[in-house]
């Protein structure tokens, strides 16, 4: 049998290159990562997160008027800055900070806050604000839309869970798929079809490639088969749904996948009652699971490929409620972590006493379309004017 | 305009004229083969036996008239469809009526006309992932079939008339002082003229000549007060448009004809066998025949070029393709293989009905043999084999079907009965080499040949048709 190496050795491949798919050719001319090489994985924290304790302001007087029952001691907090610290459960993300990987970005939001679970993440899949604009696009599937073509004719982008894709990925023309089950990657045949698909090289081109392609997907089939029982390079995920999740698209990039933008959801933040133990755990597992998986990325050698972004569809209110819980608020934290990303703590803390007077909860610090603008510019490399339908002052949140 | 219309067309001559068989192309297994895997969802041993007997003329006119299958067509395919049909317009759960579309293609009588709906989906790409009505969705795919070959004006406007479309493309934002350009977009790009022929003054006066065309109570709906009527230039013609006006504009404009045969082309012919002269050919005759669908597709399927070696084995097998050609080959009717296992195959190799990707559709031809879905077809193949993993009770006999016709005395006999079945060729040297090589000893055994048809169709060369 051919292997893919013998295969990447062959000189005709080469001869062929510009009709070979795009990862065998690059990988074959060991050109360096190019900038269309660039991936985003994007976690949607689902049902609004409590970003009033996932980032303390410990300092203002209104966290402890506001909350009684779910205040976070002090000194329990992992360091940010002085005015401001982490959750206890994200000692990994205070981690990050402490090496510049990790960009935390206070008091995002847009103007008017809807409160709809279902509207708020609207406007953020579609980046855009009158609903009658709403048509079922998103940001990044807008903007794939307007960059060159996946190389390999992977996906453009990859919702990794079950459902149809979601807005934020759809474009007119990219092409957004999901992938809920990982065996779909995996060969499942009865007869080894490598064997069948032949070394003679057909002159007309149509066929060489169908041949170059089987090659190629069955070699990435082999390696997500070897690199599924290698142990991650010594990444520890945790085993939670998030942490599968994560490790599937490293897998995928590590087997060469040309899909930019991944995108996956950890569920459960609307905690409308005894929040504490609920939120605690979940941020432990997105702190657990997003460090693995940068882990894994840097001994791969990806880290300089790959950042993740981590939004949610609101912040909580800043008083908690009846049942030691909160309920729907406005603005909130977003996080982006990775090697490539300038670190630190980014815009201010809003004050929890000199609230809104139109809703009576947070204010609106950063427009979320301005780290949108960023990613999409800065990294990804994609105009983002169309895509945001408008121009957004970038917020530097990359290294030069 | 005027004038092409009053000539009497012409005759078609070049590549388009009808073929003849000949020593160059003869009318032997391959072009028997080639005929219904492009022109259908492929054809059992003994459909091909017969074309291959009857001659190309019986055989298209077979083909044309929706009588090409002589097996696995249930009597009361009809009834059966339309309670299909309806139970799952009614039920919440779409992949009901993806089992229906592919209940239609697989035991329905008229294969070709399935191959034209699913263009049809294709050119007026529409998600039920917006639409969220199956109801709608299953309308659409009935009006894509009653006008499959009619004139394209018929089907242009029952689809545009039609909620599925107007839900997809934001037609009931769109009204008086609030434009939406969505449909006025789509409808210009990529349902007549395609990019190029239009400027973008053009697709926002577009917009406001369709509003007040929405949807009320799931029923096409034209609300005057809602209608800008003022004055607007389109494609460089002025006047009060209305939507019905801009829908003929498009359909007189040159261009349309010549996207209608870029997408006729798409489907029955191979990659970069027809020239621009061929398309431009096949477009002047669209144009000279009222935009006739139904000649389009009579011809293409009659010509020279259709039949002429550089054709054949030269076209991407869809998904679709590729899962319902296999049943049908291989004969699985009875028992059946399950419709909703086998729309999630589809699926899985990248064509999920109802949900194409975007409004562009399905980009097709190589695009479709991605990483996943070449996986996915070898899977597939071996799943078909096995039985259980399309929902029927057990594997598949391969030994017996190829006793049955006259083939499988020995594991070179099977591969030989194989290779023919399913692209139509005996397998050459080096092929039959790989397959002995990947099957070893076994091909004789009832395991064995199994594994030799699922290799056959996992194999580049089953990878077109």
């Amino acid at each position: 049998m051919l292997s893919r190496r013998d295969f990447l050795k062959s000189s005709t491949l080469i001869a062929l290159a510009p009709t070979v798919p795009g990862f065998l050719a690059r990988t074959a001319r060991a050109a360096a990562p190019q900038r269309d090489g660039r991936v985003l994985v994007v976690l949607q924290l689902d049902g609004g997160n409590d970003g009033i304790n996932t980032v303390v302001p410990f300092n203002d007087e209104g966290y402890a008027k506001y909350r009684k029952t779910l205040r976070l001691a002090k000194e329990r907090l992992v360091k940010a800055d002085g005015k401001v610290g982490l959750h206890p459960s994200l000692g990994e993300f205070g981690k990050l900070l402490e090496k510049g990987q990790l960009a935390v970005v206070q008091g995002v939001g847009y103007p008017n806050p809807n409160r709809s679970h279902f509207e708020s993440m609207k406007i953020w899949h579609s980046a855009r604000l009158d609903p009658e604009e709403r048509t079922g696009l998103g940001w990044l599937g807008r903007a794939l839309d307007e960059g060159p073509r996946i190389s390999d004719g992977s996906s453009a982008s990859l919702l990794i869970g079950g459902g149809p894709p979601p807005p934020a990925i759809r474009g007119r023309r990219a092409v957004a798929s999901a992938l809920e089950r990982p065996e779909e990657f995996a060969l499942d045949a009865g007869a080894d079809p490598r064997r069948a698909i032949g070394k003679d090289d057909p002159a007309d081109d149509l066929s060489a490639f169908v041949r170059r392609s089987m090659l190629d997907a069955y070699g990435t089939a082999d390696r997500l088969a070897q690199i599924s029982r290698a142990k991650d390079d010594g990444a520890r995920y945790p085993g939670s749904e998030l942490g599968n999740r994560l490790q599937l698209v490293a897998r995928l990039l590590k087997a060469g996948l040309g899909t930019r933008v991944f995108y996956t959801l950890q569920g459960g933040y609307d905690t409308h009652s005894a929040q504490i133990f609920t939120h605690s755990n979940l941020l432990f597992d997105m702190n657990s699971a997003v460090k693995a998986f940068l882990d894994d990325m840097a001994a791969s050698k990806l880290a300089d490929r790959v950042t993740v972004l981590m939004f949610s569809e609101f912040g909580r209110t800043v008083k908690e409620n009846g049942s030691a819980g909160t309920d729907h608020g406005t603005s909130g934290p977003v996080f982006l972590a990775g090697a490539p990303v300038k670190g630190g703590v980014v815009g201010t803390a809003q004050s929890l006493l000199d609230l809104d007077p139109k809703h009576g909860d947070l204010r609106v610090g950063i427009d979320f379309r301005r780290i949108y603008a960023a990613v999409l510019e800065d990294w990804l490399g994609l105009p983002a004017k169309t895509a945001l339908g408008g121009t957004f002052e970038r917020l530097p949140l990359f290294r030069a | 305009m005027n004038k092409t219309l009053q000539r009497k067309p012409a005759r078609v001559e070049g590549p388009w004229a009808p073929y003849a068989p000949d020593d160059k192309a003869p009318w032997d297994l391959r072009r028997v083969v080639h005929l219904h895997r492009r022109g259908g969802f492929a054809a059992t041993w003994a459909e091909l036996q017969r074309d291959l007997k009857d001659g190309p003329k019986a055989s298209l006119d077979r083909v044309l008239e929706g009588k090409a299958r002589s097996e696995g067509v249930p009597e009361n395919f009809e009834a059966t469809a339309r309670l299909l049909a309806d139970a799952a317009a009614g039920s919440r759960d779409p992949a009901r009526l993806k089992a229906w579309w592919v209940y239609r293609m697989l035991f329905g009588p008229d294969a070709l006309t399935e191959r034209l709906v699913l263009m049809w989906h294709n050119h007026f790409a529409t998600s039920n992932l917006k639409v969220n009505d199956l109801s709608a969705m299953r309308r659409q795919n009935e009006i894509f079939r009653e006008h499959a070959r009619a004139p394209f004006a018929k089907l242009l406007n029952a689809t545009v008339r039609d909620p599925a479309l107007l839900l997809w493309l934001d037609a009931q934002v769109n009204r008086k002082g609030h434009p939406n350009e969505n449909l006025g977009r789509e409808l210009m790009e990529l349902f007549t003229l395609g990019i190029g022929h239009y400027t973008e003054k053009d697709v926002k006066e577009a917009a406001r000549a369709l509003t007040g065309w929405t949807v009320v109570d799931e029923a096409f709906t034209d609300v005057p007060v809602r209608h800008d009527d003022g004055e607007k230039t389109i494609l460089g013609r002025q006047g009060h448009w209305k939507g019905a006006d801009l829908v003929k504009l498009l359909l007189e404009h040159p261009a349309t004809a010549n996207r209608l045969a870029f997408r006729l082309c798409e489907l029955f012919m191979g990659e970069g066998t027809v020239d621009a002269a061929a398309v431009k050919a096949l477009a002047d005759g669209l144009r000279e025949r009222d935009l006739d669908i139904g000649w389009a597709v009579g011809t293409m399927l009659r010509s020279r070029a259709f039949f002429a070696e550089a054709n054949l084995g030269r076209r991407v097998v869809g998904p679709v393709e590729y899962v319902i050609g296999s049943a049908r080959a291989l004969e699985l009717f009875e028992p059946p293989s399950s419709t909703l296992v086998l729309a999630e195959w589809m699926a899985r190799l990248g064509q999920d009905l109802f949900y194409p990707p975007n409004v562009g559709g399905w980009p097709g031809g190589r695009t479709w043999l991605t990483t996943r879905a070449l996986i996915g077809r070898a899977n597939c193949a071996a799943a078909l084999v096995d039985g259980a993993r399309v929902g029927r009770p057990g594997p598949m006999d391969a030994l017996a079907l190829a006793r049955r016709h006259g083939h499988g005395k020995d594991g070179a006999d099977l591969i030989t009965f194989c290779t023919k079945l399913l692209v139509g060729v005996e397998p050459s040297v080096a092929w039959r080499e790989r397959l002995d090589k990947a099957l070893g000893k076994e091909a004789a055994g009832a395991d064995g040949a199994r594994k030799a048809v699922a290799l056959v169709l996992a194999m580049p060369e089953a990878q077109l048709a």
